[in-house]
């Protein structure tokens, strides 16, 4: 059986699994006897890749079927730090997995997206989970929370998602939420007029991840980089995923 | 022209048989369409078994009730020597007891084939609407408003044909009263248990598929999706049909009685004012065969005002038609006339003005899904607020529809009272096409479902969804209009227990004076809000029960949930049948015991308070849970299309609340209401010459 190499981002941990990645999701999501749930987001690594940060050979060799042939599910190499030590080469396909067990593979695009106007709102992902507002855009964000040797706020690599803002992206006292299902808006627009009128260029909306992203939220994609590089990995549009993947549109919108 | 009663009669019976021939064709036009792909075929086959079981256990237990049941009424009328019988020149050459016992047996017979016609086109019809959506909006949305029809058609047909038949070789309306109360009595189990079932199942699907284990409505990993699907069938087609053929019975047999012992009394033709509501049922026929046919969509239209339009077309069809029929014959009161068209007017308005308390363009629905943002508490408060305020206009309307026909009557030499009870005859006239266009929603609704299970599509579940969300429209509509014309077709009921007991030498008074009344009011008042009470906890308990199987399918069996295992949809569905006609007993009961309990020992004066209380409670508790659950569920709804943070948002968690509560209001307890207060007064009009002779108090 292949063996492959996962980097699940909540929690951070390199996995090895004899599952391929829809598999991989379902059983991260709901557990071996189905009685758990929770979303997973997970990029499938380059089997060749080696690091002497991480003890890859050693979990090859205790990745084997168990007695009854049913595939080994997991085998955790590093539940530490994976995302600075990782090489961003090495990812290749995320995977998005809904609380149920469907699963949605985004390549990697080299086109970054340009640069908007307006305000932003970052959930960082790893290795911190702050939910961020911003007057930056998706590559400023990542420059100044990895790269940037003037800001006291970094981070060796980090892996975000930029949400949906709507109307508030112009217009954050005013502007309709219509369709945005942030808890705590008051909240949230203070923390926009906030970034919009003070000399700041970030402010922390919320401390915790929440247990649950809404897929439906991300505006245009996920971003994961480190001091080197920066990838990004875009997400279709809810018209697309409708069309294309709509078994997975359909859990990821309830 | 000369009015011929028999003519007449035979003509009522060759309308119902062209209704029920054009049921008939349409079936097996429906059956005709292409059925779809495998996989369709399969899940609609899950359902139709599903449904099959459902209705075998149902009729089995309905059976064995109705024959019970028509014992006892050969028993006792037989003892009562059939003096009604003698009294209005019975022919008839059996006892009166037999032929009581016959028209129950007849009438509950009836009801079952046309709930039987309905479900057994519906679940034929589900996926054919499925694949028919596949090629265009207009043929999905024919073909389901056909099979629809196919139940609308064949209920009015069934009915006016038996009570026609009855009449006819018995001469007696009381007779005509043992056609309907066998209708209602199978009306109230049918009704009750399939809203039982139904938001079993769903309630169940929900709690287990979305809230425990994070899967969407409708998806086939769910034991109990096709339980769910099954219950929209057992639910809103052959429990609506039933209800609603158990009021269009029950209003026609009040104004027969009426019109036999008035018309006697007033030195009027009894047997005119007898066989009247027939005719204008016959006429509202014709105006429904002809209304259907104006009821079309092109593509890209709405089909919520197509059939908001063959209503209305076949509302003006019928007033026309009763312009006719008074310029053809004179002999016809005028009264008559304007009374009908009081109804039915006002019953169309109190219809329209139900939509707007649970259509999600006004403010109701709006304004519960924005407070939603504070919480589940507060949109529940709002909702309830809503459905409380929703009962005004449909009392005002009851109320003018009331006033209206009884001055319209007396003004025109007719006793007040029978034009009331003309109004409930106009109502429910055009129930051809109200049923129709209702038993459309449970159609269209399962071939949302058939398409999301067998996975048919993006652009045949969006066509599914824009069909739907007519029929919920529809369904809003028809049940402001049964509940409005329950209330008008028990009042005329009252008046005619109140009849047959006088002729009996009983004068009923109701007095607040008389403590005895008092005691009646009050027992009558507590009976809907108990009624209620137990259809749902009923829901609760059986619910409780299938979240437990869902759950061990679920951890019994991982491929489930992986998709690679189907699961064991008949269990959850065996689960709901059971759980449902199990809980139908007590219910049961308080229909049809509690009225002759407190007749027999409290006395006629203390019946007549428990109607009058049963009424008022019932028709108030039946339009708000009603409204008020179809307030939620459109609330709900209204925020999945992206409002107030759309789904997943806090204002969507709550409104889910709303709707779970909402679910056994609008579906088991509320519509119940109405047959529960008609068969109440049916077997209080029934027995009254038995309990005119035998009560403890008086």
């Amino acid at each position: 059986m292949t063996i492959h190499f996962y980097f699940s981002l909540v929690p951070e941990a390199l996995i090895a699994s004899m599952l391929d990645p829809e598999e991989f999701g379902f059983y991260y999501a709901v557990g071996t006897s189905r009685k758990t749930r929770g979303q997973a987001m997970f990029f499938e690594v380059d089997p060749a890749y080696r690091n002497p940060y991480f003890r890859i050979d050693e979990a090859l060799a205790r990745c084997i079927p168990d007695e009854d042939g049913t595939p080994k599910t997991s085998v955790y190499i590093s539940i530490y730090r994976v995302l600075e030590h990782i090489d961003l080469n090495a990812l290749m396909s995320l995977y998005l997995t809904t609380q149920d067990g469907r699963t949605l593979e985004l390549q990697p695009s080299p086109e970054i997206p340009n640069h908007e106007k307006g305000l932003h709102l970052y959930q960082e992902i790893a290795p911190v989970s702050p939910l961020v507002v911003s007057v930056l855009s998706p590559v400023e964000f990542y420059e100044l929370i990895v790269r940037d040797p003037s800001s006291l706020v970094t981070v060796p690599a980090i892996t975000f998602a930029e949400l949906d803002l709507g109307e508030l992206a112009d217009d954050p006292e005013m502007g309709l939420m219509d369709n945005l299902p942030y808890s705590n808006s008051d909240h949230l627009r203070e923390c926009l007029s906030q970034v919009k009128t003070k000399y700041i260029s970030t402010k922390m909306v919320d401390r915790a991840y929440v247990p649950k992203l809404q897929y439906r939220t991300v505006k245009n994609g996920f971003f994961v980089g480190n001091s080197s590089q920066l990838k990004y990995y875009p997400m279709p549009s809810q018209t697309e995923l409708r069309s294309e993947n709509y078994r997975w549109f359909r859990s990821a919108n309830m | 022209m000369d009015f011929n009663y028999s003519i007449w009669l035979v003509i009522g019976i060759v309308g119902g048989v062209l209704s029920l021939g054009v049921a008939i064709f349409l079936y097996f036009w429906v059956m005709k369409q292409d059925p779809g792909t495998k996989a369709a075929q399969e899940v609609a086959g899950w359902i139709r078994e599903g449904a099959a079981a459902y209705l075998k256990r149902l009729y089995a237990a309905l059976t064995t009730l109705a024959l019970i049941i028509s014992v006892l009424i050969g028993i006792v009328f037989s003892l009562e020597k059939g003096v009604l019988g003698a009294e209005s020149g019975s022919t008839s050459f059996l006892p009166f007891g037999v032929v009581m016992a016959l028209a129950f047996i007849t009438g509950s017979l009836c009801s079952a084939v046309a709930g039987f016609m309905g479900m057994r086109v519906a679940v034929e019809a589900n996926v054919r609407t499925a694949t028919a959506a596949g090629k265009d909006l207009a043929g999905a949305f024919k073909l389901s408003f056909y099979a629809g029809a196919v139940l609308g058609l064949a209920m009015v047909g069934l009915a006016v044909i038996g009570m026609s038949v009855i009449y006819m070789l018995t001469h007696n309306a009381q007779a005509v009263l043992g056609f309907s109360f066998g209708a209602s009595t199978l009306a109230l189990l049918a009704k009750a248990g399939g809203g039982i079932y139904t938001k079993t199942a769903d309630i169940a699907a929900d709690l287990v598929g979305k809230v425990e284990i994070g899967i969407p409505e409708d998806d086939p990993r769910n034991p109990a999706v096709v339980a769910d699907n099954v219950g929209d069938n057992v639910g809103d087609v052959a429990g609506m049909g039933a209800d609603i053929f158990d009021s269009y019975v029950a209003s026609v047999v009040a104004v027969m009685l009426l019109g036999a012992t008035f018309g006697l009394k007033e030195r009027l033709d009894p047997t005119l004012y007898t066989i009247l509501p027939l005719i204008i049922c016959s006429l509202g026929i014709l105006a429904s065969l002809l209304g259907i046919q104006f009821v079309h969509v092109k593509e890209g239209g709405k089909p919520g005002a197509a059939l908001n339009r063959g209503t209305i077309i076949t509302c003006v069809i019928f007033i026309v038609m009763l312009f006719g029929l008074k310029l053809a014959f004179p002999i016809i009161n005028t009264g008559v006339v304007w009374a009908a068209i009081a109804g039915i007017v006002v019953g169309v308005i109190i219809g329209f003005t139900s939509d707007y308390f649970t259509n999600d363009s006004f403010a109701p629905v709006k304004e519960t899904s924005r407070v939603s943002t504070s919480g589940s508490a507060i949109t529940i408060i709002t909702g309830f607020s809503y459905g409380l305020i929703s009962i005004i206009p449909s009392v005002i309307g009851i109320v003018t529809a009331t006033l209206t026909a009884y001055y319209i009557a007396e003004a025109n030499g007719l006793p007040g009272i029978y034009g009331i009870g003309i109004a409930a005859v106009g109502m429910l006239a055009i129930s051809g096409m109200i049923v129709s266009a209702d038993a459309y929603g449970p159609i269209v609704d399962n071939a949302r479902g058939i398409a999301e299970m067998a996975g048919m599509g993006q652009e045949v579940i969006d066509r599914a969804d824009v069909l739907d969300a007519a029929g919920n429209t529809a369904k809003a509509i028809t049940k402001g209009f049964s509940i409005s014309a329950a209330a008008l077709t028990v009042l005329a009921l009252f008046a005619a227990f109140s009849e047959v007991m006088a002729a009996h030498g009983v004068n009923i008074t109701i007095s607040l004076r008389s403590p005895i009344v008092v005691a009646g009011v009050f027992l009558g008042a507590i009976t809907p809000p108990l009624f209620s009470a137990l259809t749902m906890l009923a829901v609760t308990n059986n619910a409780f029960d299938m979240i437990e199987e869902i759950r061990r399918q679920f951890h019994a069996e991982p491929g489930i949930l992986a998709g690679t295992h189907k699961p064991d949809y008949a269990r959850c569905v065996s689960l709901a049948a059971h759980g449902a006609l199990n809980s139908l007993a007590i219910p049961a009961f308080l229909a049809v015991g509690l009225p002759l309990v407190v007749g027999f020992v409290l006395g006629p004066d203390a019946l007549g308070g428990f109607l009058g209380g049963a009424i008022f409670t019932g028709v108030i508790f039946a339009l708000l849970m009603s409204n008020a659950g179809g307030l939620w569920d459109n609330a709900k709804k209204y925020i999945e299309t992206g409002k107030f943070g759309g789904p997943g948002s806090e204002a969507h968690k709550a409104a889910v609340v709303g709707d779970t509560v909402g679910d056994p209001f609008k579906d088991t307890a509320g519509p119940s209401l109405n047959t529960l207060i008609t068969v109440m007064s049916l077997v209080s009009s029934l027995f009254a010459p038995i309990i005119a002779a035998f009560h403890l108090f008086s």
